[in-house]
């Protein structure tokens, strides 16, 4: 009998890992998806937003697609609950669907600061293609727009948001923004970058309720002017879509507790994504990234194990990139660790900032803060992950990395860089075009 | 698979096939928008041409969250234009730092071999960049360990 593989979750991860299913396997399988969401990506959401894409094009796959690969696919669906005796699913429909082994890459959720009026009218989230449609209907030119929380989902759409012609004020209860992505100092190179762009910011302040005020919406603070404004949107966190799976015998600590082949302490349940708790590369700790990358990497390399490869993961990378006002900033690895050695250089003219963070004489993080048309801004991007990715013996470089951290070209080139990252593959092989994937028979 | 094959000690800094790159990609007499840049060592005594490397891997093409990265007819890694958002992913995936972003198309752009006549080749007068079947390699590593030196002494970095 084919194998039956059951992938809950069709965003990122899960449709990595179906595609890689189809690419490795030997013999055909069966595929079941059972996912809450049509399969799209949410990090493109921030276009559709602004329009300069359609809707259509966030989506990952077409029923066309999920019907060549053939999955059978229960879309709109929920799993409530997982047997791990006998394998057995449960949909919140009652429908039972049994497995040989499966995936779980149930992803995040949005998080609203627990204050009275949070889930009022016109208060948003953005995370879901439905919470961006609510968005969409509720922001007209000239439209004020408060943001809670100015963290890196905040920052994905703030392009958006004043593309679309509205005024926009970001508040943050932290004493400044982009707490998980960027050190003080970057913080401050962007905070006076968007004050300069029309965009007011308020740090340190905690909201305390959100009311209706003759069609709009009034905030109100623990200390400090009210805000009055048309549109909120609460971007204050994320937690793991796993309620669902507590009780099952699935062991799950910040997030399903996976090994070095993403599977959890049941043999045959993998974890994948937002929700798995895999190695970090730079640390080897376990780690929860809710990034991209990641939930790629994971989800191709439990699609290869899935079809009976034996594919072991090195790790992720932590990376993020985001582009506001024409200003990139970027940061990479162990970029927050306070004990390591480190060197920062900064050109408060070109609001360019690098903070370069060493291990003996590796780079294991790094902060690139620069405008997004300095070419050597996007140069020094790939560059600095492919030091901190390979974790390249600097040697000499590292005191010219140190005395110039401007100039990385140098040290990434002259330490052979490029030659330890040749072999370097996810799955042991090259890596085949989205288009490419063949259809088992 | 044919290969930019590039001879460091060949390269005398004149810049042409970056012309020639920004010419057949976007069409203007433009380095900015070139995706194989020279760089100067030993305080520019020598040059060296870098650009992608069309790895197995192809982190920029896997990280793409829409697909717009696929492998063209040359085995070349091409960004198509129309499904690019311009979200960036691909050039912090990129651990060779060549791919680029484009802030007047809001698109990211790399070498695509001038799907497989590359205009880099063509225009380098010494040979420098050579397009033949061969397999990749790290063509500059030992050329930039020697040339760095001045680089070093100089800045204070040398021991
Ligand atoms: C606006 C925005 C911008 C972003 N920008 C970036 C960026 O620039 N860079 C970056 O690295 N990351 C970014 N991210 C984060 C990135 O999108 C996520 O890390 C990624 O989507 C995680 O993939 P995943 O497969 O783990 O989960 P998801 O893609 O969230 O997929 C989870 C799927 O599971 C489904 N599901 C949930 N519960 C159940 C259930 N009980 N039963 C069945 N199905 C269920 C969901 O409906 C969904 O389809 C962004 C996210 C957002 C929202
Ligand atoms: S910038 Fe374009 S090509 Fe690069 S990852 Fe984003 S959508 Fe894909």
């Amino acid at each position: 009998m084919a194998r039956r593989h059951l992938i809950i979750g069709g965003g990122t991860a899960g449709m990595n890992a179906m595609r890689t299913i189809r690419e490795e396997e030997r013999e055909p399988s069966e595929i079941t998806l059972v996912s809450a969401e049509k399969p799209y990506s949410r990090m493109v959401l921030p276009y559709y937003l602004d329009r300069s894409i359609a809707e259509s094009h966030v989506f990952t796959a077409s029923a066309a697609l999920l019907a060549q690969w053939k999955v059978k696919a229960h879309l709109g669906r929920r799993v409530t609950a997982l047997d791990v005796k006998t394998n057995v699913c449960t949909l919140d429909d009652g429908t039972k669907v049994e497995y040989d082994d499966c995936l779980i890459a149930t992803g995040s959720a949005p998080v609203r600061a627990p204050v009275p009026g949070a889930d009022g009218r016109n208060v948003h989230s953005f995370w879901t293609l439905d919470e961006c449609r609510g968005v969409i209907a509720s922001i007209a030119p000239g439209s004020h727009v408060v943001m809670v929380g100015a963290g890196f989902i905040s920052f994905t759409i703030l392009n958006s948001i004043l593309a679309l012609g509205a005024k926009l004020t970001i508040v943050e209860v932290a004493p400044r923004i982009l707490p998980r992505m960027v050190d003080a100092a970057g913080a401050e190179v962007v905070e006076s970058w968007l004050e300069a762009h029309g965009v007011a910011i308020r740090t340190d302040v905690k909201v305390t309720k959100i009311e209706d005020a003759k069609g709009k919406k009034r905030l109100k603070f623990a200390a400090g002017a009210d805000l009055v404004c048309d549109v909120v949107i609460m971007a204050t966190g994320i937690k793991t879509n796993l309620d669902w799976l507590k009780g099952a015998g699935v062991q799950i600590d910040r997030g399903v507790v996976v090994d070095d082949h993403l599977r959890s302490n049941v043999p045959n349940v993998y974890a994948a994504g937002d929700v798995a708790e895999g190695r970090d590369l730079v640390s080897g700790q376990p780690a929860l990234h809710a990034i991209e990358p990641t939930a790629q990497e994971h989800g191709r390399v439990v699609g290869a194990n899935m079809a009976g490869k034996d594919v072991a993961y090195k790790g992720s990378l932590i990376v993020n990139i985001v582009e506001v006002c024409h200003l990139d900033a970027a940061s990479f690895g162990a970029w927050d660790d306070a004990k390591a050695e480190a060197v920062s250089g900064l050109k408060r003219d070109r609001a360019a900032y690098r903070k370069l963070l060493f291990s003996g004489d590796r780079l294991t993080g790094a902060i690139i803060i620069g405008r997004s048309g300095d070419v050597w801004t996007t140069n020094d991007v790939g560059m600095l992950k492919g030091l901190v990715q390979t974790g390249v013996s600097l040697g000499r470089f590292k005191d010219h990395l140190k005395a110039h951290p401007f100039d990385v070209k140098t040290a990434y080139i002259a330490s052979g860089t490029t030659g330890a990252l040749l072999p370097e593959t996810v799955l042991g092989r090259p890596s085949k075009a989205p288009g490419e994937t063949p259809v088992a028979v | 698979m044919k290969v930019l094959k590039i001879t460091p000690e060949r390269c005398t800094g004149c810049l042409r096939c970056e012309i020639a790159c920004s010419y057949m990609q976007v069409g203007a007499f433009q380095p900015a928008k070139s995706v194989i840049r020279v760089s100067p060592f030993e305080g520019h005594t020598s040059y060296a041409p870098y650009t992608c490397t069309q790895c197995a891997e192809g982190w920029c093409m896997t990280a793409c969250p829409v697909g717009a990265i696929t492998i063209n007819a040359a085995g070349a890694k091409d960004v198509l234009d129309d499904r690019c958002v311009g979200c960036k992913l691909c050039t912090i995936a990129c651990p060779y730092g060549t791919v680029f972003y484009d802030p007047s198309t809001r698109k990211a752009f790399k070498c695509n071999l001038c799907g497989g006549d590359p205009a880099c080749a063509h225009a380098c007068p010494t040979a420098a960049i050579e397009y033949e079947d061969v397999p990749t390699a790290d063509w500059l590593h030992d050329f930039a360990r020697e040339r760095a030196s001045h680089v070093l002494a100089t800045n204070g970095g040398g021991r």
